[in-house]
């Protein structure tokens, strides 16, 4: 057995003995496919072979077929929360008691042209291919590329980097997580019944449209996806985005459920010394035609999500700070109300830091707060916020096991100004791994 | 507590002196052990995907084909004289440069930042644990190792980028050319063993015997990791 070093007790291992700390850092793609990589294979219905053996060189070129992949999978703990649901999202289910399992590759079909898709289950009760896109960059030298399919939304930041381990804590941001009581598929009749769900996103019911159970909707989507096409250009100190897609930035979609495009657009720069700062928009038709149908006016009512972004982050050292504000507005119909459609706003805006005190631990801290704006009702003179406003406090220490492994535990704090489900505090812990 | 005689002193000093003097020239008439390392075809290291962003698609190709061929520690080797210096791993086209670098005790490796983005170096070793943090394009950071072992290092911003550092108690190592061709020169006479380190699988080490102003060659099969 070969030896670096003379071997006291206790000593520096010999290379044979040491392979949790040589092997449990490398990257995925350098090690054989193993059972889960084949099953990811299978999954994706994608027929490729391995980088061909190399003959002079013992490494591939980038300009040949390849296939890579990765994973994250995230298992989230905290107790139940059935009567406030402050951590319920889009799926319908609560953000922190989860096992989520994320795989993703990227299939260079060509030098320039690939194939990107993420396949993600929660709680093993679904299996929803989250991305599925053509990336195509004109050239190799471009800095500019092109996506078509289930992209990434181009609004904020946050959902972008999705990927537990980007998170400094363990919950999401309220902008991207809490469900407000707006439904695409389902319209209040009167003021009043807006009024009744404040606070009560996570399953409000209106008089008109769908009668369904179901969830209401965040301002941005961070767990879903839209559908449609992207351009990007990116250099050294800007990054510009626009997207064509099918869906609204607070409901994504696989397949049209009105007659709109949402259109969206982002512009970062990144500033010496660490700082990045995005500025962001979109516009998008938000309801159901379905729902949009039984209105007076039909699809001509007005049903506008409009929205507009900024993001920064600031990195250096052991710190990482970011923060997000966002503004959003809805054009909601309101069959029997004089004023027929309201114009409802929300703003949302988040700051937190991430503090690696030690190249194993860490501290996180997140404040947000999601605000939304005063609605009257023309026949009983009720002023009120048209959701409950939400205040959220979350900290978390993380303890690095491996390169991939990481343990977080803390404590989230929430409130919201509302007789319904006012406050909940919740020790939250989580386990998670990439590869 | 015995005292030592002074004349045991005055021996003891004309000894180490000589001694001392001998190491800093070297062995006299030491040996060289040369060789070539077959290592085993390997795939690319390729960059995680980017599911969300548009990071990949000029990703460049990684050379693993250089190995660490090194004497196994003894007493001998380790009481000879080092000369601890700096090393330099850079950080260019979101890569290490070089990603592999063998280093004696007490050494000090510099990582500067000569790509076009921030890089976050750090290892988990047990070797040599370090979190350098965030630091942007033009910075430098710099880590010194004390103990001997194996440290791989990787970005915490890019996690396709990795490279390792082997820490040698002992000055006599080398790596390999891209071709596995080596040469450890100036070996005292003995007996040894001689190891190589690859991050694409394991050889067998295998005892040599070095003579005076001889030189023997040593090849080597690196068999692809099975561990």
């Amino acid at each position: 057995m070969a030896c670096l070093a003379l071997q006291p007790a206790g000593a520096t291992p010999c290379i044979g003995r040491q392979p949790v700390g040589v092997r449990s850092g490398i990257p995925m793609a350098m090690r054989r496919p193993g059972f889960g990589l084949l099953v990811l294979a299978g999954l994706l219905g994608v027929l490729s072979r391995p980088a061909a053996a190399q003959t002079e060189s013992t490494y591939t070129h980038p300009e040949e077929r390849r296939l890579a992949l990765g994973g994250d999978v995230g298992i989230f703990i905290a107790p139940p929360d059935q009567r406030t649901f402050f951590n319920y999202t889009t799926y319908d289910l609560d953000g922190l008691r989860m096992a989520q399992v994320q795989l993703y590759g990227e299939w260079h079909l060509h030098e320039r042209l690939s194939l990107v898709g993420e396949l993600r289950t929660e709680n093993a009760s679904t299996l929803d291919a989250s991305a599925l896109y053509l990336r195509w960059r004109p050239s190799m030298h471009s800095r500019l590329a092109f996506q078509a399919g289930r992209i990434p939304p181009v609004i904020g930041a946050f959902a972008r980097r999705a990927y537990s381990r980007d998170n400094a804590v363990l919950g999401m941001p309220l902008a991207y997580q809490y469900l407000t009581s707006l439904r695409p598929d389902a319209l209040p009749a009167v003021t009043a019944d807006l009024l009744k769900m404040r606070g009560r996103g996570w399953q409000p019911s209106y008089p008109i449209g769908s009668l369904d159970l179901r969830p209401g909707v965040p301002l941005v989507a961070g767990s879903r996806w839209d559908t449609g096409v992207e351009g990007s250009w990116t250099s050294r100190w800007l990054d510009l985005s626009a997207a064509v897609t099918q869906g609204a930035p607070s409901v994504p979609v696989v397949r049209e459920s009105n007659h709109d495009l949402m259109w969206s657009g982002r512009a970062a720069t990144h500033l010496p010394g660490g700082v990045s700062v995005g500025l962001s928009g979109a516009r998008a038709g938000w309801l159901a035609d379905s729902v949009l149908d039984v209105t007076a006016d039909g699809r001509q009512t007005p049903h506008t999500q409009a929205l507009i972004g900024a993001d920064t982050e600031f990195g250096v050292g052991r710190w990482l700070v970011r923060a997000e504000w966002l503004h959003s507005r809805f054009d909601l119909p309101i069959v029997n109300d004089p004023v027929r459609v309201r114009e409802l706003t929300a703003q949302a805006g988040f700051i937190e830091g991430r503090y690696r005190f030690h190249p194993r631990m860490q501290i996180g801290v997140r404040a947000d707060r999601l605000a939304f704006g005063r609605l009257t009702d023309a026949t009983t003179g009720v002023s009120a916020t048209w959701d409950a406003n939400v205040t959220r406090l979350e900290v978390a220490f993380g303890l690095r096991l491996s390169r991939t492994l990481e343990v977080r535990a803390g404590w989230q704090e929430n409130r919201r100004d509302s007789e319904r489900g006012k406050r909940r505090g919740l020790p939250i812990a989580g386990l998670l791994y990439w590869f | 507590m015995m005292r030592p005689s002074p004349i045991a002193i005055v021996v003891a000093l004309v000894v180490s002196i000589v001694g001392i003097g001998r190491a800093a020239q070297g062995p006299l008439g030491g040996g060289t052990v040369r060789g070539r390392v077959s290592v085993p075809e390997a795939v690319d290291v390729a960059p995680r995907p980017s599911v969300s962003g548009f990071t990949s698609g000029t990703h460049l190709a990684v050379d693993r084909r250089r190995v660490v061929v090194f004497l196994e520690s003894t007493p001998v080797l380790t009481a000879y004289p080092k000369t601890p210096g700096r090393a330099r791993m850079d950080q260019r086209d979101e890569q290490f440069a070089p990603r592999l670098l063998a280093i004696t005790t007490g050494s000090t490796v510099e990582f500067p930042n000569n790509d076009t983005t921030f890089h976050n170096v750090f290892s988990l070793s047990r070797t040599r644990t370090f979190d350098l943090g965030r630091y942007p394009p033009g910075r430098n950071g710099a880590i010194r190792f004390d103990r001997p072992g194996i440290v791989p290092v990787f970005c915490d911003i890019h996690s396709h980028m990795s490279a390792y550092i082997l820490v040698f108690d002992h000055p006599f190592f080398v790596v390999s050319d891209t071709s596995g061709r080596y040469a450890i020169r100036d070996i005292p006479a003995g007996t040894y063993g001689l190891g190589v380190w690859s991050e694409l699988g394991q050889a067998r080490s295998r005892r040599i015997t070095i003579a005076a102003d001889t030189a023997i060659e040593a090849d080597f099969d690196v068999d692809r990791d099975t561990r």
